[in-house]
């Protein structure tokens, strides 16, 4: 069964038929489409096992959702568009385990997922979402709409909330967008916040999340209320320096949350997104800004 | 009809003329390298003909727009599942020509008793690191050739030949800038819509002299456009592949 709404998933779910409406034997093809897996319903048993354990022992029935989100990341507007930057530290109870994982990730050539939460749902999240804006494309010739975006990221945290009811696999991210249609004498930036169950808010001028979130929030909104430049006048300098600043005080007060490694030169990543695309940061930029910062 | 073997043959025989017949007026297709990637260029009256399969992958086809659409959504659609479920890397050109479409095509062009498909394919994948860029012309009836110089799609075999030749004369061997290589496209497709207005005379005729292609470019340009995609290596995206805008076309014509 062909399926010609752009809709990834159920393409996914129709994949083992692809080739039979055009009557192929596929016992004499090499490619494999019979495996049908829909990542988010379909765990493999011996996760579902360990899951059932852990929510006996933890006796949660929906009435407490704690959410393990051991990071900091952050978006904010300035004056060509969104700024959304993320530590690198990946943390297992007291441990670091890695310092340089990837937190912000590109989406498509104008949206960006800034991940906090459980980091094998959150790729997984980021994985399917990027394939969907591309099947959309590919098979409905025009872009999904910013509201079918929206609505494809919610529908996927929708779907993980078990795992989040479960306590350990909830995913919070940030979803940041320009909107290439915006007249380039606006800003197109647009800045979104889930929450578990996937209902989405937009955010005017900023948002963070993750375990350091808290300490920078409130920084946030002073900036932007009564700081010397409104954050959204901001040009890409003094925002990458405001970005830094903020992760570097999230650090300072959330274990979780990593800074600026001088020793291993590890920097946080911090893209922009504007009229033009997402633009990655280059470690020299910010180096050059780490100066100015600190 | 499978008992009698003459009349399975002659079956076939006349599946190909019909085919071929309905094949004969569809806008040629053309295919080529430059500096940062591949080129398909064709002249549309509406409906689009150059799309987007995978990062690396661009499809162009002339035929029946239904059979156009099915096909191109199946490779879309398998390119899609088999990137998700391995990765991006996993998807090329080869397997998708040979493992999903050549059969599909040869099956349809085969069964009698069915529908065959009314189409001409052409895919191009560009280069990865030592990979060379390649381009797959796939017929109605499965036969797959592979070029790494350039390749074109036009009504018959003659037209093909025609275009091919003009192509041998005028393209350069070293690498040229998009608007050289559009301007030798737009050329070159002239070409081969110049021969299938000709129709049979076409395969005893195949001179076509600069003046014509001019004429034919000025009179088929009133009512359609150029359309050309672009495999771009420069890109920074996984997604190499852009249709130019009518005023980028305007521009690199006029160069």
């Amino acid at each position: 069964m062909m399926n010609h709404k752009g809709d990834f998933l159920g393409l996914l779910r129709h994949a083992d038929t692809l080739t039979d409406e055009t009557e192929v034997d596929r016992e004499t093809s090499d490619v494999n489409l019979t495996t049908k897996r829909d990542l988010f319903q379909a765990t493999p048993k011996p996760i579902r096992d360990a899951l059932q354990l852990t929510s006996k022992e933890k006796t949660i029935h929906g009435t407490t959702l704690e959410i393990p989100e051991a990071t900091t990341v952050v978006a904010m507007r300035y004056q060509n568009g969104i700024i959304i930057a993320g530590d690198r530290r990946a943390t297992a109870g007291t441990s670091v385990v890695h310092d340089r994982a990837e937190k912000v990730l590109p989406i498509d050539s104008h949206s960006v997922l800034a991940i906090s939460g459980a980091p094998a749902m959150a790729y997984e999240i980021a994985r399917v979402l990027k394939h969907s804006f591309q099947y959309f494309r590919r098979s409905q010739l025009q872009e999904l709409s910013v509201e079918g975006k929206l609505r494809t990221l919610s529908r996927l945290i929708r779907d993980n909330l078990p795992m989040a009811m479960q306590g350990i696999g909830a995913v919070i991210p940030i979803f940041a967008l320009y909107s290439p249609q915006t007249d380039e004498s606006e800003n197109g930036g647009k800045i979104y916040f889930y929450d578990a169950l996937g209902a989405h808010f937009e955010n005017v001028d900023f948002a963070t999340t993750g375990s350091g979130s808290i300490w920078i929030r409130g920084v946030l909104r002073y900036l932007d209320r009564w700081g010397d430049t409104q954050l959204e006048n901001m040009d890409q300098r003094t925002a990458t320096i405001t970005i830094l600043r903020l992760l570097d005080t999230a650090s300072e007060y959330d274990a979780a949350t990593s800074g600026y490694n001088a020793k291993a030169e590890i920097f946080p990543t911090v893209k922009t997104i504007t009229h033009q695309g997402i633009d990655t940061l280059s470690e020299d930029y910010l180096k050059d800004c780490y100066v100015e910062a600190t | 009809m499978r008992d009698l073997p003459y009349r399975w043959i002659e079956a076939i025989q006349d599946r190909r003329d019909y085919i071929e017949d309905q094949l004969r007026l569809g806008s040629p297709v053309v295919g080529l390298p430059y500096e940062n990637g591949s080129l398909l260029l064709t002249v549309t009256k509406g409906a689009q003909k150059i799309f987007e399969v995978h990062d690396r992958i661009a499809l162009s086809a002339i035929g029946h727009p239904a059979d156009i659409e099915r096909l191109r959504m199946l490779v879309t659609d398998t390119a899609s599942v088999q990137a998700f479920q391995s990765a991006t890397e996993d998807v090329n050109l080869h397997r998708l020509t040979h493992y999903v479409l050549a059969h599909t095509f040869k099956q349809a062009f085969e069964a009698i008793v069915g529908e065959a498909y009314i189409i001409k394919m052409l895919l191009v994948e560009i280069g990865n690191g030592d990979a060379k860029t390649q381009f797959t012309h796939i017929n109605y009836d499965g036969n797959v050739n592979v070029h790494h110089e350039s390749a074109v799609i036009g009504g018959t075999s003659e037209i093909e030949n025609a275009m091919q030749d003009y192509l041998t004369n005028e393209q350069s061997d070293t690498e040229t800038d998009l608007a050289t290589t559009i301007q030798l496209a737009l050329k070159t497709w002239a070409v081969g819509r110049e021969l299938s207005q000709r129709f049979e005379e076409a395969e005893d005729n195949t001179e076509v002299t600069d003046e014509q292609i001019d004429e034919i470019i000025k009179s088929e340009l009133d009512e359609g456009e150029i359309e050309a995609g672009i495999l771009d290596n420069s890109l920074p995206a996984d997604t190499k592949f852009r249709i130019l805008s009518q005023d980028e076309i305007q521009d690199l014509t006029n160069k």
